[in-house]
């Protein structure tokens, strides 16, 4: 369907949906290609080439809420929905809180935001599976590998049509082309995994398969021996892709849902400190290319660019209208969650920071769900690399890290200067001042 | 980038919201007192999809040379109604309509999927999933044969989405209720209460076709609580594809679930962090199938192990546990989760042995991986939609009971930890796992003692699984929503109360 026949889909349906006894409604019509080639043993393995479409609606009827959707787009099954969300926000309890947000002027328009590149739909399918192949052939040719996991290249395209009874009608189009690897190394029982993959919104500038693979490579080979250490506390490193890890939990802790519920360590502390000078942490939504960038959110709230934690002090929690009237407080335009969060980079080479441990860990992967947003919690098996006197002395496994977001977010000692923006979560090499690693030796 | 090729079971976070007012066209149905329409019929009623549109596009999928094809038909109806905040929150129907077209040529799958049921467009996404073949050939169908179910598991009487929306919401005020009047430490509840029907009709070029109608419905309770500064949640579901009837049995009310979240939440106010390191740890029944799914289950789904990349894939015939140690997945337990009359690719699902007395005689396959490797298929093909390709996955994954009581095992350990409910784990094809544990004890000279959080258990399964010292007679089942390559599926997983002799545990020293 062309754009304008989704728009005109969606303002039917907000017209139907007033009519029949909606106080407010919104219907986003979302429409998408996706292309896979997963390649193992140099044979593609899977190759995957659809589209599809989705209608989400979210009605409102004196304050009760009621939401639908459907891969169905027949008009009949859509009214049909309609009929029913107003017949069951009906039964449902008013919520001064619920509603949809007034329409507000957009901070860019789609166009100069850089997130579609219609390349990316029209490179060929072959051309994606012989990347995939690279990718396997050029980390295979590394003797230390023992397997490759397999290989994926794939594409994204799609549009995204939003239409409210508050005025707001809107609609853009992004793109995406992203690739991963994994392989397997060691002996035995004790075997080790890693992967490694890049995204981006412009076909041009997917990292290279030489530069991923050899990447992944690398991940791999160095965990080879990797064994547990005694328990003990130290101080621990993270690479970049662990700081996006512990950025990913941050912002489960700073979302509106969590502090609303009072599910969060961050509760009550709006414009305190809550780490120390080295940590700024911020939501750029309008970051041009990014992974993450939407010119609007999933409400038609304008994508902005919000600090969270400026030196230390929490500025801004990650809001939609929803819960930020709960909170008092205007949304952020996150009712997608974040879009590109990033730890705000340091003075220090990774490698100063390396060398500035006595005795730690390095962590470089991690395995488990052990996050607890309302305590801050976290206990998660751990991998990594042992480090003694600012040198690497043996891969670590079979080991728990324990901390506290909150405690270890006042004990940052160092930041890189590694930032990288190439997920919509990023973060520098960072080195905290203290983690309990839970290995070898009795309780 | 780092899950590609991690596996996951997540104990759902009750989200979603799932549940509804019945408005559809089988409900309609449902109301005017008939059976609920098997899907072949429904397919070809309401959307004009009838066997010689199906041969049309099987055709077309092997107009290139592949081996095989199926089309999987899917028209999905979900509903959700949830509490929060003392009010009824938000109610949700979701509808789910669209094909997936396979093909495989070799062990190479061509995939294409539409939410367009329109000849036409199947007939596109046919010619596209067929393009994984390269050298045309003529095709002949057989005619199709349209199979019975091999059992009938599931209950279809009084299904959740023919229930009323005020009967629905009655229900789960009441779990509500018990959760909150429980303690006025309870700062919070959230209660949902979500349901499924899901028609299947799967049609393939050896002439197989069959439809499934599968329930679905889970009421889950999450409650926290708050005292001095200490906040603690606790969680507590129950369902399966069952009828409304089932949350009247003992146990399964939302009376009981209720209070069984709140006593968790109330339970973690006073707990500590664990004592990080090895020990005994003993792993209560009430949750810890996720064990079993993760340190086992996994590893022996049949698409790692034809790979070669699963630890276990050279290990069939041999020794990888304690004697002791029997786990199987059995799909047909009637009204479980996990559950399948038919698995996604239409063949019968049954009990698969995986682990007998210690010795590993079996695997999880899918049509794909046991003809790669040369064994029937064993009902284990499961997708997420429409959208996603079959892969090999987990039933209702069990260990066998041992001959010990839980009271035994506890009062064998002088100094350890006991898992009582867990947030959930992971595990990679290498076997190395971790489970994250909401609430555990610490054992103090063969007594249960002060509540843990946060604790979290490492290890790798060939060493767990020899580790395996005491097994109960005990079994509870853990209901969860396992992730494995960007797809979701219903399972559960039972075990008894078990020992491990030595794991590592962690914690903050």
């Amino acid at each position: 369907m062309s754009k304008e026949s989704l728009q005109s889909l969606a303002e039917r349906l907000v017209a139907y949906g007033r009519k029949g006894g909606a106080s407010q409604i919104e219907v986003t019509v979302e429409e998408g290609r996706e292309r896979n080639a997963f390649v193992f043993g140099g044979e593609v393995q899977n190759l995957t080439e659809a589209g599809a479409r989705n209608v989400n609606m979210r009605v409102f009827v004196d304050g009760k809420a009621a939401t639908a959707s459907s891969s169905d787009l027949a008009e009949a099954t859509l009214t049909r929905l309609v009929d029913g969300a107003i017949a069951r926000a009906r039964l449902g309890s008013a919520d001064p809180f619920s509603g949809l947000p007034q329409a507000q002027p957009l901070g860019a328009k789609a166009e100069e935001l850089a997130i579609h590149d219609p390349a990316i739909g029209e490179v060929a399918t072959e051309k994606l599976i012989e990347r995939a192949r690279q990718l396997e052939t050029i980390g295979l040719a590394d003797t230390r590998v023992k397997k490759s996991l397999g290989a994926t290249v794939g594409t994204r395209e799609g549009s995204r049509t939003l239409v409210n009874s508050q005025g707001f009608s809107g609609s853009f189009r992004r793109s995406a082309i992203f690739c991963n690897v994994g392989f397997q190394a060691g002996e035995g029982q004790n075997l080790l995994q890693e992967s490694w993959g890049d995204a981006s919104r412009r076909l041009a500038d997917l990292e290279s398969p030489e530069v991923v693979a050899r990447k992944a490579v690398e991940r791999t080979v160095r965990l080879i021996g990797a064994r547990p250490v005694p328990t003990q506390k130290v101080p621990m490193v993270l690479e970049p892709a662990m700081t996006a890890w512990v950025l990913g939990f941050l912002a489960r802790c700073v979302g509106g849902d969590a502090i609303a519920r009072r599910q969060s360590v961050f509760v009550d502390k709006l414009g305190q400190q809550v780490g120390n000078e080295l940590v700024t942490i911020v939501d750029d939504g309008l970051l041009k290319g990014g992974i993450g960038t939407e010119p609007f959110d999933g409400e038609g709230v304008p994508c902005r660019t919000t600090t969270v934690v400026e030196k230390g002090i929490l500025k801004s929690y990650l809001l939609d209208t929803y819960w930020g009237r709960k909170l008092k407080l205007p949304s952020t335009g996150n009712s997608n969650g974040v879009n590109n969060l990033f730890w705000k980079a340091g003075s220090s080479t990774p490698a100063e920071i390396v060398k500035s441990v006595d005795k730690g860990l390095l962590l470089t992967g991690v395995i488990g769900l052990g996050l607890m947003p309302t305590t801050g919690d976290m206990s998660v098996g751990a991998f990594g690399l042992w480090i003694e006197k600012g040198e690497i002395v043996h891969p670590v496994a079979e080991v728990t890290i324990s901390g506290n977001l909150g405690e270890m977010l006042k004990g940052v000692q160092m930041v890189g200067n590694d930032l990288e923006m190439r997920d919509s979560v990023d973060g520098p090499t960072v080195k905290f001042a203290e983690i309990t690693v839970g290995g070898k030796g009795a309780a | 980038m780092h899950e590609m090729d991690r596996r996951e079971l997540l104990k759902l976070a009750g989200g979603g919201a799932g549940v509804v007012i019945a408005s559809s066209f089988f409900a309609d149905r449902l109301l005017a007192g008939s059976v609920p329409a098997s899907g072949v019929e429904m397919l070809q009623g309401r959307f004009g999809v009838g066997p010689e549109v199906m041969k049309k596009v099987l055709t077309a999928a092997l107009s290139k040379g592949g081996d095989y094809a199926d089309l999987y038909f899917e028209h999905k109806m979900s509903n959700s109604v949830s509490m929060e905040d003392d009010i009824i929150k938000e109610s949700t129907e979701d509808v789910t309509l669209g094909v997936g077209i396979r093909v495989l040529k070799g062990t190479q799958t061509g995939f294409a999927y539409s939410s367009d049921l329109s000849p036409e467009r199947m007939q596109q996404a046919a010619l596209t999933a067929a393009a994984i073949a390269s050298s045309p050939a003529p095709v002949s169908l057989p005619a199709f044969k349209e199979v019975a179910l091999p059992h009938q598991l599931y209950t279809l009487d009084r299904p959740c989405a023919e229930t009323p929306l005020g009967d629905k919401i009655a229900m789960v005020r009441e779990g509500y209720q018990a959760a909150k009047a429980n303690d006025p430490r309870i700062t919070k509840v959230q209660v949902t209460l979500t349901d499924e029907l899901q028609y299947v009709v799967i049609a393939n070029s050896e002439g197989l076709l069959v439809g499934d109608t599968r329930p679905q419905a889970r009421y889950v309770v999450s409650a926290t609580a708050e005292a001095n500064g200490k906040r603690g949640s606790g969680r507590d579901n129950a369902g399966g594809r069952i009828g409304m009837a089932y949350f009247t049995r003992p146990g399964l009310t939302p009376k009981e679930i209720g209070a069984r979240a709140a006593k968790d939440a109330l339970a973690l106010l006073e707990a500590e962090n664990p004592v990080a390191g090895e020990q005994p740890v003993v792993l209560g029944s009430k949750n810890s199938g996720v064990m079993v799914h993760e340190a086992v289950g996994h590893p022996l789904e049949g698409d790692s192990n034809w790979r070669k990349t699963s630890i276990m894939w050279d290990k069939l015939g041999k020794m990888v546990a304690n004697p002791m140690v029997t786990i199987y997945d059995d799909a047909t337990i009637p009204n479980y989760r996990g559950t399948l009359n038919v698995d996604d690719e239409g063949t019968p699902t049954r009990n698969v042995m995986l682990i007998e007395k210690g010795k590993l005689v079996g695997y999880l396959h899918d049509r794909l991986s046991a003809r790669t490797l040369g064994l029937p298929a064993n009902g284990h093909g499961r997708r997420m939609s429409f959208a996603h390709i079959p892969i090999p996955r987990m039933g209702n994954t069990m260990l066998g009971p041992g001959e010990a009581t839980p009271e035994d095992i506890i009062k064998s350990v002088k100094k350890g930890f006991y898992a009582h409910s867990f947030q959930g784990g992971q595990v990679e094809d290498t076997g190395k796992f971790t489970f994250s544990v909401n609430l555990g004890y610490m054992i103090e000279d063969g007594k249960l003692t002060k509540p843990v959080k946060n604790a979290t258990l490492v290890g790798t399964n060939l060493q767990i699984l020899q580790e395996v010292e005491m097994i109960a007679n005990d079994t509870q089942i853990f209901l969860g929503s396992c992730g494995k390559e960007g797809q979701w599926a219903a399972v559960t997983a039972g075990t008894p109360t078990f020992k491990i002799r030595q794991m590592t545990v962690g914690g903050r020293a």
